[in-house]
């Protein structure tokens, strides 16, 4: 007798695990889907962590109208720290408990972590950092890779010949942060001025490290290189930095700079200096206080979560990227699995989330949903549209 | 706390079998974690066990001979690169290990030569230099660093069929465990004596016969030795490297388990490591907070217990051993 239920036991216990993957999908029940989202929350880049607070927002909103067949959407954000290693481990302890990822953030995470979502079949949907990680990558390990971020150096490309059709500018110098960011940033204006030559020059290039603050001698460097347009890659902080030390030299160039600097905030960091520059906005995002759109969506954010305010557009960056999610939810039906999603997220053609920013296209032998910019400027006190998007290639 | 009664018994590892006992169920514990454990856990005591390495280096250099030292991150750096360069020009792992260790333990060699001047703070300054220069010339040079992309390092197959995370565990479980062992015989040897002689009192440790020139720089170049080894495996288990991975931040984490863990004391060491990488990770969830509960916890520790989590852990020991007298 005892034997026999020792055998029931073993028996059972034998079949839990079955029992536990029939059940269905990590992350999903009838009810409720898991996306994780890994993001600074603390350390350096602990700023940019309000896009996963924008992306917990939007979700928030979609829970109350409905959620998405059926399921409300549960959002697991964790503190990385801008660091590989701690991104990693929370992206180790997301496996089993949440069915997609979304918004990770940072270029080296990104290159950490670019084998995880197709060794353990995870869909990742948008990643913010150079998009050449992805690209470089054979097609079959993007098979759970979904982006929406611009390519630095068609961004600087699409900068220059801007500055050079539009602005009549006809010596270029670059201010640029020494790494791999800004010399990406380089390599697009070199680009540029080799498709049409002869229009303008790049009579000056200079770079800083990140931990610089006294940036005095770099603007006299600019300065005296005569050059009557200045493109600015750095972050804001150097951005702001800059444009002050160039206006205490009364030196004053077109100011062309990259969508990082994108944020309106820019007239709070900057000051009065920021007023006039021109600034690529991202194709996979909008700009809070210049489109009806952004706006509208900001407003719905700063309800699910005031400390949101002030911080609008990294909030929408991240909504944005829920919004992607939604829209393969949506498509990919009631039956949920990651080849479901997969599925659905190659059916998005032409679609712009809520209105905002350049059309996303996903396929199955695309992965790169948007590689837009268009120019804005700064004026009174907002960064307004100038022209329509500028669609790039996809890179991969 | 014992009473020990010949050179042999003085040389032993473990010396009670209680704690033969209890160090066997530890080990074995460990061993079979990814048997019962989550992946996940399992993960991140693989971070623990290449962690553990790099902080008994260090506390063989502060705890034990008493030469402070804010240079980890270039020692980090530069074992870290040395194995990534290696490893892809097509050198056997073990072999590129042992020279990402090696190339430490020379820069640590140099860096040591301030040391039989410098004290205290003003070595402190002196090996910060050094850290932020190394940062400095991997991030100003894309030979060094790989260039825009960084640099992919190719990672070991698992064997037996295991899974990656079974097989990273173990092997970085081992390579921890010898270097748990070696950090043991080194503190025993006649050259961890010089090493406490030396902190205690450098003058007198020289009357009675210590060179202070070797064994002040053998402690910075086996500690530096530790932290590349270190460098070399984080390497292998992230599988990319950028400079941004080694700022002073980092040597401020190993800074801090050399601490909290407790000086002079390789359990310490290990539990000071467990300490700096379970602390934030189980704290994850709380957001902005997590920086103020870390900094916290480590004031918590070290007012109530400046001996760190080894202290703590004798103490627990010792009360245990004389229950129910005090």
């Amino acid at each position: 007798m005892r034997f026999r239920s020792f055998l029931i036991v073993l028996a059972l216990v034998s079949l839990y695990p079955l029992g536990v993957f029939a059940a269905g999908v990590a992350g999903v029940t009838d009810t409720e889907v898991v996306v994780g989202v890994t993001t600074p929350l603390s350390g350096p880049a602990a700023l940019w962590g309000v896009t996963g607070q924008g992306m917990k927002a939007w979700a928030d909103y979609v829970n109350d109208q409905g959620g998405v067949n059926g399921r409300k959407i549960k959002v697991v954000l964790k503190d990385d720290a801008y660091n590989p290693t701690r991104a990693l481990a929370n992206l180790q302890e997301m496996k089993g408990e949440a069915f997609a990822v979304c918004g990770l953030l940072g270029t080296a995470i990104l290159n950490a972590s670019k084998d995880f979502f197709q060794e353990n079949k995870i869909p990742l949907i948008t990643a913010y950092g150079d998009v050449r990680i992805w690209a470089a990558l054979p097609r079959e390990k993007l098979e759970y890779v979904f982006i929406a971020y611009p390519d630095y150096e068609d961004e600087a490309e699409y900068l220059t010949t801007y500055g050079m059709k539009k602005l009549d500018s006809k010596k270029l110098a670059l201010f640029y942060q020494n790494d791999d960011y800004g010399k990406m940033a380089l390599s697009g204006i070199k680009k540029a001025l080799e498709a049409m030559p002869g229009k303008a020059e790049l009579v000056s290039a200079v770079p800083y490290e990140v931990t610089e603050r006294a940036l005095g001698t770099h603007a006299l460097k600019l300065k005296e290189s005569g050059a009557d347009t200045l493109l600015v890659y750095t972050t804001p902080t150097h951005g702001a930095l800059i444009l002050k030390e160039i206006a205490k030299l009364a030196y004053k160039p077109k100011v062309l700079t990259t969508f990082t600097l994108g944020d309106p905030i820019m007239y709070k960091v900057a000051g009065e200096v920021w007023e006039g520059t021109y600034i690529a906005l991202p194709g996979n995002s909008g700009v809070p206080g210049s489109e009806a759109n952004s706006d509208r969506v900001a407003d719905i954010l700063k309800k699910y979560d005031p400390k949101i305010a002030g911080k609008e557009y990294l909030a929408l960056f991240g909504a944005v990227s829920m919004m992607h999610f939604v829209e393969g939810l949506k498509h990919a039906g009631k039956e949920l699995t990651p080849a479901s999603l997969i599925k659905g997220m190659e059916k998005i053609k032409d679609w712009k989330p809520e209105g905002i920013g350049a059309p996303v296209t996903y396929a199955p032998d695309r992965r790169h949903g948007v590689n837009a910019s268009r120019m804005s400027r700064a004026t009174d006190g907002k960064h307004v549209p100038l022209e329509e998007f500028t669609i790039f290639k996809p890179r991969f | 706390m014992d009473l020990i009664e010949s050179y042999r018994e003085e040389l032993q590892l473990i010396r009670k079998p209680w704690t033969r006992a209890w160090v066997g169920a530890v080990v074995s514990a460990l061993i079979l974690l990814p048997f019962y454990a989550p992946q996940h856990l399992t993960y991140i005591a693989t971070i623990i066990c290449i962690y553990a390495v790099g902080v008994q280096g260090q506390n063989i250099l502060i705890g034990y001979t008493g030469q402070i030292s804010f240079g980890q991150a270039g020692f980090l750096a530069i074992g870290a690169y040395t194995f990534g360069h290696l490893i892809r020009v097509g050198i056997p792992w073990p072999l590129a290990l042992l020279g990402a260790g090696i190339t430490a333990g020379l820069f640590g060699l140099i860096v040591g030569f301030p040391s039989l001047r410098l004290k205290g703070p003003y070595l402190a300054i002196a090996t910060m230099g050094f850290g932020i220069a190394v940062y400095q010339i991997f991030a100003n040079s894309e030979l060094l660093s790989g260039g825009r992309m960084g640099l992919a390092i190719p990672k070991i197959s698992p064997i037996f069929g295991i899974s990656k995370i079974t097989f990273n565990y173990y092997f970085n479980f081992a390579i921890a465990l010898l270097f748990t062992l070696a950090s043991y015989n080194i503190i025993s040897s006649y050259m961890g004596r010089a090493f406490i002689a030396i902190r205690d009192n450098d003058i007198a440790a020289e009357v009675v016969g210590v060179n202070l020139t070797r064994y002040k720089l053998l402690s910075f170049a086996i500690s530096s030795f530790y932290t590349g080894v270190q460098g070399g495996l984080y390497s292998l288990l992230i599988g990319h490297l950028e400079p941004n991975m080694f700022t002073f931040m980092e040597t401020i984490t190993l800074f801090v388990a050399v601490i909290i863990g407790g000086l002079a004391s390789v359990e310490g060491s290990i539990m000071g490591a467990a300490f700096v990488i379970l602390v934030p990770q189980l704290l994850s969830s709380y957001r902005e907070l997590v920086p103020v509960i870390f900094g916290v916890t480590i004031l918590i520790i070290l007012i109530f217990e400046p001996m760190g989590l080894s202290g703590r852990w004798m103490k627990t020991r010792l009360y245990l051993r004389n229950w129910p007298f005090r």
